[in-house]
């Protein structure tokens, strides 16, 4: 951890120039000339989200198909990425360490831990939700059952999905300014570099606020678009 | 029809024709094959199936929920299109209606497509339960004649659930009345169940009234009607009646009834031809003459009727015990 903040330091502990920088303002001046060093960390920031959410999805997503249809499961897996999420990220970064080293992925792994309960949850309340005569009369009329998952029950349950999503990812990206303790970079790493610099500190945690928002909106937009029904009320 | 106090198991009966329910004893045969012996996917999407709640696909357009079972068997696009427009059609709905969600139409409305998504590939048989159970009383019996002029043009054969014996006797061919813990307690037509319920739980079970129930059943038309004397308005007498009518009836050219001729009787009441002897009862007992003029859709007199008349013919049918 040292070694990240002494790396870190001469990059940012640059404070000559203006009056504004000395006296610790909110210096447009400096932020538009050093923008191009918060490139990277942002990116890997993204990729950290993107990432993390993404695989996170992957082993939620089966695991409550498995206990939607496995009503036994729901507990075990339940209470498993519920330990999962309640283990602080910081904890989580150092415990893995030793096993997973410096770099991406020890934070990815870890981030991808706590997204597993939201989206888990997301994904079977989703799937209860499910009208029971939507899935009697699929199945009345031959539909089988991999076909009533894919044709009738997740698109169903889709509204449920993505207000995971968009749960996940927004906390996710508050998370992944904590990866630099992992070696992982992010938008964390210039902010603690000089976290009393008041423009750092505004443009690493306005771009964190960002990145959260937008990929919020197109999540949503995303939403609107594979849920056309969802607007569709009585218009008639 | 399956007809039932709930908890009777009618409709676990009706789930173990298209295997909702697995049967563990005895067997059901469909076009001489067991459908034990079908594969499950492929029984079901040949046999139409209504529910109650009718659970049309939400996230569907009502095109796409008709098309379900075409689409499983990979009709082609024009061929499922077409068939969506006919039925729509067949129901009495506008085609522009396909391109809506279920949420967008009336409870009567999701019902029909209920009924032409269950009709889409033809099938032979159809399951329906309690297809007109959640619809308020003014609509369901409108959604019931709908349905019974469709079935008269189709002719399928329905394995229909309902815990309405009204609904029962007025849709049925034939009536299954079940009792608590799935026994069979009479299997008949309408009116041999009313005129002779096997026991005292079908009696009690098709009510109190069934002797109007009955009545319901019959038309006009069915009967045979005494005849009154005619004379014409010019005191002519143009034909003779039955014993039972004292009185001349004053017919008009066209042997329109016009009124009772002698004893200060006067105006006439009349019944169609068409009418239910329910409603023929019903009319008699609001009129104040003791016999009703029936008559044809040209107002012709056909015969008379009276209370006495439709009192003998449900004492005649009703078995004596």
């Amino acid at each position: 951890m040292i070694a990240v903040l002494a790396q870190a330091d001469g990059f940012f502990r640059d404070r000559s120039g203006s009056s504004c920088v000395e006296n610790n303002g909110v210096c447009p001046g400096w932020i538009a000339d050093h923008l191009d060093r918060y490139v990277d960390p942002f990116l890997q920031h993204v990729w950290l989200v993107v990432a993390s959410v993404t695989l996170g999805l992957l082993i939620a997503f089966p695991l409550a198909v498995l206990a939607y249809r496995r009503r036994w499961l729901i507990a075990p897996i339940a209470n498993v990425t519920g330990i999962l999420y309640t283990i602080p990220s910081v904890a989580a970064f150092f415990l893995l360490l030793p096993i997973t080293g410096r770099g991406p992925l020890t934070a990815i792994i870890a981030l991808t831990a706590y997204t597993l309960l939201i989206l888990f949850r997301n994904v079977l309340e989703g799937l209860d939700a499910v009208p029971e005569e939507a899935r009697d009369a699929g199945r009345g009329m031959g539909l089988t059952e991999r076909q009533l998952l894919w044709r009738v029950e997740l698109p169903l349950a889709l509204p449920a999905i993505m207000a995971g999503l968009r749960i996940a990812t927004t906390t996710t990206v508050g998370l992944a300014a904590l990866a630099f303790f992992a070696g992982a970079g992010g938008l964390g790493e210039p902010l603690e570099a000089d976290k009393a610099f008041k423009s750092n500190v505004l443009v690493a945690g306005g771009l964190c606020v960002l990145l959260a928002t937008f990929l919020d909106v197109v999540i949503l937009l995303a939403q609107r678009w594979m849920t056309p029904w969802t607007r569709a009320r009585a218009a008639a | 029809m399956l007809v039932g106090p709930s908890g009777c198991g009618k409709t676990t009966a009706m789930r173990m024709v298209n295997r909702m329910i697995e049967i563990t004893e005895g067997d059901i045969l469909l076009g001489g094959r067991s459908v034990r012996e079908r594969d499950e996917a492929d029984l079901r999407r040949h046999i139409g199936y209504v529910i109650q709640q009718i659970g049309l696909f939400p996230h569907r357009t009502i095109g796409e929920n008709i098309a379900t079972v075409p689409t499983l068997l990979g009709w082609n696009r024009t061929r499922i299109a077409a068939r969506v427009d006919e039925l729509l059609d067949l129901i009495g709905l506008e085609p522009d209606i396909a391109r809506r969600y279920p949420a967008q139409l009336s409870g009567g409305q999701r019902q029909r497509v209920g009924v032409a998504r269950a009709l889409a590939v033809d099938p032979p048989l159809m399951l329906m339960d309690e297809p007109f159970g959640a619809i308020d009383p003014i609509n369901r019996d409108r959604l019931q004649n709908e349905f019974l002029r469709l079935q008269a043009r189709l002719r399928k054969t329905i394995v229909f659930v309902t815990h309405d014996i009204d609904e029962a006797i007025k849709m049925g061919d034939r009536i299954a009345v079940m009792r608590e813990g799935g026994h069979l307690a009479q299997y008949a037509t309408p009116a041999e169940l009313l005129a002779a319920p096997a026991d005292d739980f079908v009696r009690d079970f098709v009510g109190a009234d069934r002797a109007l129930k009955r009545l319901a059943l019959q038309r006009v038309r069915d009967i045979e009607l005494h005849r009154a004397p005619l004379v014409g308005e010019d005191g002519a007498a143009r034909s003779d009646g039955t014993p039972d009518i004292a009185y001349p009836l004053v017919v008009d050219d066209q042997e329109r009834p016009l009124r009772w001729a002698g004893a200060g009787a006067g105006d006439v009441h009349r019944v169609e031809l068409d009418d239910t002897l329910r409603d023929a009862l019903s009319g008699l007992l609001q009129s104040d003459v003791q016999y009703g003029a029936v008559v044809d859709v040209e107002g012709r007199v056909a015969g008379i009727i009276s209370i006495d008349l439709i009192h003998d013919l449900v004492q005649r049918e009703e078995p004596v015990g």
